[in-house]
This record gives structure tokens, C-alpha cells and sequence, in this order.
């Protein structure tokens, strides 16, 4: 089973420096956590490990093998799926084809599991199998972040990266979807990597936390213990 | 009435030879971010290889071939040689305005060293350039016919082109990440698309339809280093008219402006040509800036 | 303030050296260079009306030389229907060309990179096609005759001037008038609050710059000087639709890149490579064997790769001064 390792990783963000030395580990088939105030460099972080951003120094390895600064289509064929900020999906295009965009790499090679892997994120949301004709454009926000994240099961990742999944959404809905990655995560082994600013939703389902603070880890702890400590909580999260 | 009819004819044929110009220039744009300016220079240079392929005796539809397959190549050859190379420098130091204009101004450059080219290789005097069938107007016992099998060709040529593209994009696997890749490159990346690869297809793709065009316009314009440049200018009018953004808005501009043009060639005069296209150009950018099937968002550049 | 003034005055400064050394320059040239000298000039003036907008505002237009048209007919016009001296021409050219910027940079104001780029190239083209619509006045196909006439009698008797040294001593200060303009109006206040709009618009018009109507103005000075410059280059005999094709807008193009747009020593430098690049080559392979053919394109196929490689090595210096004096 592979675990992603994260040491001592720096990344600016064009001048500003957004990760300043960051090492942890997020165990397999495990839900960590990544929570922070705004700016903290959360986002930076996942867009660092999935490609998007270059590391000015600091390994991330994966399993046995070292991703650093790879270049994200290469990362998403080692197993990695990054669902980015902000509803990433593709307005124009239908439900069906945002979801079979990401498949396309696999699709020539194995197309039947292309087809089981497309069938089966659709079981995981039926709200979307109801809609994979109607663009992308016309959904909820709620059902375009499941859309998003359709897009990135699709490859059948062993680690996910999730970046803010309830962003704009109400709470029933990120209960919703935060309990479908939850029990995919305990079901089928799939590691999870979630950047929440909402610490209390996130520290609720995951094992782990790491607490980010201008860009440095401020602690890096079990969730229970997380949720335990009183310090901690008024300190970085306000409650 | 049959002047009336054979310049609707000759106008859609015509039309239809500027959609497919104008549909190269719009998969570039939406491809790679580039309003390129080279397009049909690159198209002349390889109407020339066709030309000297039929003047040594291969068959026109040797030629043809050789020219479209030379015409992706070209295409190809102009991203990752110049293009690709540029949208990485760039990136380091540039305003928006900046990012949009440098490639117009590469695309200047190749125009010019391959319109320099084509005289130091093949001298700058005219060439006449054949048709695959007959360009004259068919014989019907006593009178004749208001259009040629040329007509019939080319309207026939441009529409297999046109499903096949559409096809392509809507229904294949390279397609959709063409399109993925064009609209929001992060997320394709992100699902594994080669966003790179794909721009470099999307000029092999302009190139060869430019090169089509070329091939079928020729026949009308005749052949100089400077001959496709007014193709061009229409292709560009005809792109904006349907949007930039826009597949179909191309080929429908393409039309307009073909029977547009043949209409005020006929019963207006031809000297006034441009000036209905800067009309139309200009009045188009005024009042909907999008064109007539683009997209809401905000243009590009 | 004081530091305003210096410049001012260090700029006059400049432009007098350069206009001494371009005049002591018109007794060292033979007839040819001089000829080829003055035409340096008149295409300075040109890619100047560049330097202001591209350098100023990020946008290129590709139909420079159809305001130089607008200058170049105006002129023409009113010298050869109202009896006008060439100077009267010059002022008269300057004001069309604004007028015409006006109105063009009210469209153009809405468009932006690859749109207006081919705008003004449709511009380029299409212009000339007016010259037929009013034959009577701009002379159709063929164009209006004017020269730059021979030099005043107080000047003749002191001095045996040929006719193309008169041309470049006409269009000596015309050119300087020009650049002491240019480079004064880019350092000004003016200069530097369109710079804003071209680097950040946003920012520009939280900070209270008019935007709209600065890409107009920008518009209009760009047009007066381009005109000014036509006028000028309309006087080496002909203004016609073939003395402004579209490819006098592509050289202009050409020679601001070169030099660096937004740079007017580069603009300079620029225009002198696009000039003398023709002769330097017919001079370079004249001893070789080469058909008439090659040597009828070769500087093109030079020039071209020249801009080229200018874009491909030093994209940043293509947007001249600010990212240059940043590294």
C-alpha cells in the first residue's frame, strides 16, 4: 500500500513564498486532512503535489516513487486525482463528457474498464446519472461539485486530492458528499487528501490532521486528538 | 435570373472555400490561444509543392495529397518550433495585452519568411493552377447550365470536410481533449490530457484545411507569393462575423461573406469589396462583439 | 519637478546632436544616400506613430501605413487643388489624420490584440480602394503628383543644394519636430498614465485613469504622427494606392520590433536595418553568382527572420523600456 510523503516542500507563489518547509504524511487508505485559514497555502500545496505549481525545493514521493515537479498528466497516470477549487468542471461540455474526459488517457488501453469505471461513479451519484446529457453548465452547485469529482474517481485514483469541496455549498449537501468520499475511502482502500477551511466538517470523518499556518505545518496530529485539543482550536480555528 | 442564380453558386462555392479557411483560423484560436495571421501563407507555400508536383507530371490528386499532408506538417512544424517556444518565455514577463499580441506578430514573421521563400524558390511571377474536373458552366443542349462540376466539387469537398471535423470533435476520444484542452486547460491537464500535444494538433488540423483552401482557390486567384493574402483578410472577417470561438459561426461567416462578396462583385463593384468588408468587419465588432454564435464570456486577449 | 525640466532639456539637447549629425551627413552621403537617408526619416516618423501606441498602449496595429495614406492624400490634396505649400500640407496632413484617429480610435478602443490587429489590416487594405471612390480629388489609380520642390532662392544662392539633399534637409526637422514630441509626451505624466492602462487596466482605472478615453487619445497621437510622417514620405513624388501598400504597415511593423517597441533610439536603429538591409545585401552577395530571383527576396526572407529571431530571443523586449530597465 503506498502512502504520499511530503518533506520539506517550498513553493512560491509568484513572489510570495506560499510553502515555506512542509513535511507530512498522509497514510494509505486514510482521510487526512488539511486545514488552515485563508492564505495558510493549502490550495498550494495540493496544487504542488498534483503538478500545477512547481516546488522550489522538497521532495513528494509517492509510494516508491518520487513525483516531484512531474508534470500533471504524468501525475494523474501514477494514480493521483486532484479536484481542484471552485467546481472544476467544464460548462460547455455534457455531464457524460465531463466525466469521460477523465478517462481518456486509460480509454485506449483498456476501454471496457473505461466503461465499468464511467458506470460506476454514476452509482455513486445518481443525481448526476439523471442528468448525463444536460450540460454542465445547467447543474447545481452541488451536483457540479459531484461532477468534479466523478472527473477525478473516473481514473480510478489511489489518492485523491480534494481541494474545498464545500465551497458554496449548503450543508446538507456537503454532508452528502463528504459521506460518499468517506465510505469510498473505507470501502475501497482509496486514500484521501482533503483541504477543508471548514475544520469542523473535515476533522469529523478523517484520521488525520495537518493544521497549516503561513505556510508552515503548526501541528500535525491525529483528528481525534485534533478535535480534543482546546488550544489548538481557538488558536488556528476559532471555535 | 441566371446571373442571379450562378452568382448564388459561384458565391457559396466560394463561400465555402472561406469557411474552411476561416474554421482553420478558429481551431487555432480556440486551439492554441493564436489568431494566425501566417495561415495562408503557409497555404500558398504548399499550393506552390503542388503546383511543382503537377508541373513535373504527377497527377493532381498526387499533389493534392502531398499538399495537405505538407500542410499539417507545416502547421506542426510552426507550434513547436516558434509558437510552443514563445508561450514558455513568455509566461515569465507579460501583461495580457502582451500575451495576445506577440504571437500575432510571430505569425507576421513566418508570413513573411514564407512569402520570401516562395520567390527564392519559385520566382514571383504568376502561375495559373489547375482544377481536378471542369471549371467551365455545363452545356445543356442549347444554353448553358449557371455552374461548373468545380462548383459541384468544391461545395461537395468542404461539406465531407466539415462532417468529418465535426465528427471528430464531438464524437472521438482526441477530439473531446482538443476541446477539453482549449477551454480549460488546468482541468484537462488534470485528467491526464497532453494539453501540449493537443495544441500541436490543432495546428497540424488548421494546417491541412488552410491547405485545402488554398489548393481550391488558386484555380481563381492564380498563384504569387502574395496570392492567398486577401483569403486571408476574409477568412479573418468571416471568422469574426461568427465568433471567433465558434466551429459553425465560422462556416456560416465563411458564406456570408462568399455570396456577400460575389453578390457585390456582380451588381455592385468589385473596387468596393473591401470597403463592405471593413464595413462589415468593424460594424460586426460594434455590435456584437462575439459574433453571431459566440459565446457570452468575455473575448479572449 | 526639477528632475522633469532636466529631462526636457536633456532630450533637446539630443535631438539637436542628431539633427547635426544628419545634416553634416547630408554633405558626407552621395545623391543615393541621401536619398536613402531622408527615407530613413520618413519612415522613422512612421514607426514613431508605433512607438506611441504599441508602446503606450500594448496594442499593434497593422494599418499604420493607411494613416500615413490619410496624411500623404491630405497633404497632396490641398497642395495640388489649393496651390498649398508642402509645410501648410504638413500641418493640414496632421490635423486629417487626427480627425481620422478619433473616429478610429473610438472603434478601436474596443478591441483589443489579435481583433485589432486584423481590424487594421482590413483598414490597410481597404483604404486605398477610396483613392477610386473620389477619383477627381485623390486622383484614383494613378495618385496625385507632388514633390518637395526646389529650395528657396535665400538658400540657392548661398549654397548648390541637389535635390535629394533638399529632401533630407526638409525632412530633418520634420523628423525632429517628431521625436523631441514623441519622447517628451512618453516621459510626461500623460505617457506615464497610459503606460498604466496598457500594464493593467484594472488598475489603472482604480487609480482614476480614464481608460476608454485614453486608448482614444493614445489613438489620436499615434494617427497625427503616422500622418505627419505620410505627408512627408507622399512628397518623394507620387501619393497613390501603391505607395502606401500593406506592406509599407508590415515594415513599419517590422522596424519597432526590431529596435524594441516602445524604445525610440530602437525605433530608430530599427528603421535605419530596414532601410539599408536591401543595399547591404545586393552589396554582400554581389560578388556571388546568385539568379535575380534570390536577390529580389533575399532581404525580405532577412528581414523576417530578423523579426523573427528578435520575438523568439527577447519577447520582453519587444515591449521595449519597462521590463528592460526591471532586469
Amino acid at each position: 500500500m503506498k502512502e504520499l510523503i511530503v518533506s520539506d516542500l517550498v513553493t512560491d507563489y509568484g513572489h510570495v513564498r506560499a510553502l515555506d518547509g512542509i513535511s507530512f504524511v498522509a497514510s494509505s487508505g486514510e482521510i487526512t486532512t488539511v486545514i488552515g485559514a485563508n492564505g495558510a497555502g493549502k490550495s498550494t500545496l495540493l496544487r504542488t503535489i498534483s503538478g500545477l505549481e512547481k516546488a522550489k525545493s522538497g521532495t513528494i514521493s509517492w509510494g516508491d516513487i518520487e513525483i516531484t515537479n512531474l508534470a500533471p498528466e504524468e501525475i494523474v497516470r501514477s494514480g493521483i486525482a486532484h479536484v481542484p477549487e471552485g467546481h472544476a468542471v467544464i460548462p460547455t461540455f455534457s455531464v457524460l463528457e465531463n466525466i469521460e474526459m477523465g478517462a481518456l488517457f486509460r480509454r485506449r488501453k483498456n476501454s471496457s474498464d473505461v466503461k465499468a469505471a464511467i458506470s460506476e461513479v454514476l452509482d455513486l451519484f445518481p443525481r448526476l446519472a439523471e442528468r448525463v446529457k444536460q450540460s454542465a453548465g445547467s447543474l447545481s452547485g452541488g451536483e457540479r461539485q459531484m461532477l468534479a469529482i466523478s472527473r477525478a474517481l473516473v481514473s480510478r485514483p489511489k489518492l485523491l486530492l480534494l481541494d474545498e469541496p464545500s465551497l458554496g455549498l449548503a450543508p446538507l449537501v456537503v454532508e452528502q458528499i463528504i459521506q460518499t468520499i468517506n465510505h469510498l475511502c473505507r470501502s475501497t482502500g482509496l486514500t484521501v487528501l482533503l483541504v477543508e477551511q471548514n475544520a469542523n466538517t473535515a476533522l469529523a470523518v478523517a484520521d488525520h490532521g495537518v493544521l497549516l499556518a503561513l505556510g508552515k505545518v503548526a501541528s500535525d496530529q491525529s483528528a481525534a486528538a485534533m478535535r480534543a485539543d482546546s488550544a489548538l482550536r481557538s488558536a488556528y480555528l476559532g471555535y | 435570373m441566371n446571373t442571379f442564380i450562378s452568382t448564388l453558386i459561384t458565391g457559396t462555392a466560394t463561400g465555402a472555400i472561406y469557411a474552411l479557411a476561416a474554421l482553420g483560423l478558429v481551431i487555432v484560436w480556440r486551439g492554441a490561444g493564436v489568431v494566425n495571421f501566417a495561415q495562408m501563407g503557409q497555404a500558398m507555400f504548399t499550393t506552390y509543392i503542388a503546383s511543382n508536383l503537377i508541373a513535373s507530371g504527377n497527377s493532381y490528386w498526387l499533389a493534392f495529397v502531398v499538399a495537405l499532408i505538407s500542410g499539417s506538417l507545416l502547421g506542426m512544424a510552426i507550434d513547436l518550433l516558434i509558437m510552443r517556444p514563445l508561450a514558455h518565455k513568455k509566461s515569465s514577463s507579460s501583461t495580457k495585452t502582451l500575451a495576445a499580441t506577440i504571437p500575432v506578430i510571430a505569425s507576421l514573421g513566418i508570413l513573411a519568411i514564407l512569402q520570401a521563400l516562395a520567390g527564392v524558390f519559385w520566382a514571383g511571377e504568376e502561375r495559373g493552377f489547375p482544377t481536378p474536373v471542369n471549371s467551365f458552366y455545363f452545356k445543356n443542349g442549347t444554353g448553358t447550365l449557371p455552374f461548373s462540376a468545380f462548383n459541384l466539387f468544391v461545395i461537395g469537398v468542404v461539406l465531407t470536410v466539415l462532417l468529418s471535423l465535426s465528427y471528430f470533435f464531438t464524437q472521438t476520444g482526441v477530439g473531446l481533449g482538443m476541446r477539453a484542452a482549449a477551454l480549460n486547460p488546468e482541468v484537462a491537464r488534470l485528467s491526464g490530457i497532453k494539453v501540449s500535444r493537443m495544441r500541436t494538433l490543432s495546428w497540424a488540423i488548421s494546417g491541412a484545411a488552410g491547405s485545402l483552401a488554398g489548393l481550391l482557390i488558386t484555380p481563381s486567384t492564380n498563384l504569387s507569393p502574395n496570392s492567398l493574402d486577401l483569403i486571408l483578410i476574409v477568412a479573418f472577417t468571416a471568422a469574426v462575423v461568427g465568433g471567433l470561438d465558434s466551429p459553425l459561426g465560422a462556416v456560416i461567416g465563411g458564406l456570408i461573406l462568399g455570396i456577400g462578396i460575389s453578390l457585390v462583385t456582380t451588381y455592385g463593384s468589385p473596387e468596393n469589396v473591401f470597403l463592405a468588408i471593413l464595413f462589415l468587419l468593424l460594424a460586426v465588432q460594434l455590435i456584437r462583439p462575439n459574433g453571431i454564435l459566440g459565446g457570452k464570456q468575455v473575448r479572449r486577449g | 519637478m526639477v528632475s522633469v525640466d532636466k529631462i526636457w532639456r536633456k532630450s533637446l539637447l539630443k535631438t539637436l546632436t542628431l539633427g547635426l549629425v544628419l545634416f553634416l551627413l547630408s554633405f558626407i552621403f552621395d545623391a543615393y544616400n541621401q536619398g536613402q537617408l531622408a527615407l530613413v526619416l520618413m519612415l522613422f516618423i512612421g514607426v514613431l506613430s508605433l512607438t506611441v501606441l504599441t508602446g503606450s498602449s500594448g496594442q499593434i496595429s497593422l494599418g499604420q501605413g493607411a494613416l500615413m495614406a490619410v496624411g500623404g492624400y491630405s497633404s497632396a490634396s490641398v497642395i495640388t487643388h489649393l496651390g498649398a505649400s508642402i509645410w501648410t500640407g504638413f500641418l493640414v496632413a496632421v490635423f486629417v489624420a487626427s480627425v481620422f484617429g478619433l473616429v478610429l480610435g473610438v472603434a478601436a478602443a474596443r478591441l483589443s490584440g489579435p481583433y485589432l490587429a486584423g481590424t487594421t489590416l482590413v483598414i490597410a487594405l481597404a483604404l486605398p480602394s477610396m483613392a477610386n471612390r473620389f477619383e477627381s480629388v485623390l486622383g484614383g489609380d494613378v495618385g496625385l503628383m507632388i514633390d518637395f520642390g526646389m529650395p528657396p532662392t535665400w538658400i540657392s544662392n548661398l549654397i548648390e543644394v541637389g535635390y535629394e539633399q533638399w529632401q533630407l534637409w526638409v525632412s530633418i526637422p520634420i523628423a525632429l519636430i517628431s521625436l523631441f514630441f514623441v519622447s517628451n509626451l512618453l516621459t510626461s505624466r500623460a505617457g506615464r498614465s497610459w503606460k498604466a492602462v496598457r500594464d493593467d487596466e484594472i488598475g489603472a482605472a482604480v487609480n482614476g485613469i480614464p481608460v476608454a478615453r485614453t486608448k482614444v487619445i493614445v489613438f489620436v497621437v499615434s494617427s497625427a504622427v503616422a500622418g505627419l510622417g505620410g505627408a512627408l514620405y507622399g512628397l518623394r513624388g507620387l501619393v497613390g494606392p501603391s505607395v502606401y501598400p500593406v506592406s509599407l504597415s508590415l515594415t513599419l511593423l517590422t522596424a519597432a520590433i526590431l529596435g524594441g517597441v516602445g524604445s525610440i533610439s530602437g525605433a530608430f536603429i530599427g528603421t535605419v536595418i530596414v532601410v539599408f538591409l536591401p543595399d547591404l545585401v545586393s552589396w554582400a552577395i554581389s560578388g556571388l553568382a546568385v539568379s535575380e530571383q534570390v536577390t529580389n527576396y533575399l532581404p525580405a526572407l532577412l528581414t523576417g527572420v530578423l523579426l523573427l529571431a528578435t520575438i523568439i530571443l527577447n519577447p520582453a523586449g519587444v515591449m521595449g523600456t519597462r521590463h528592460r530597465s526591471k532586469h
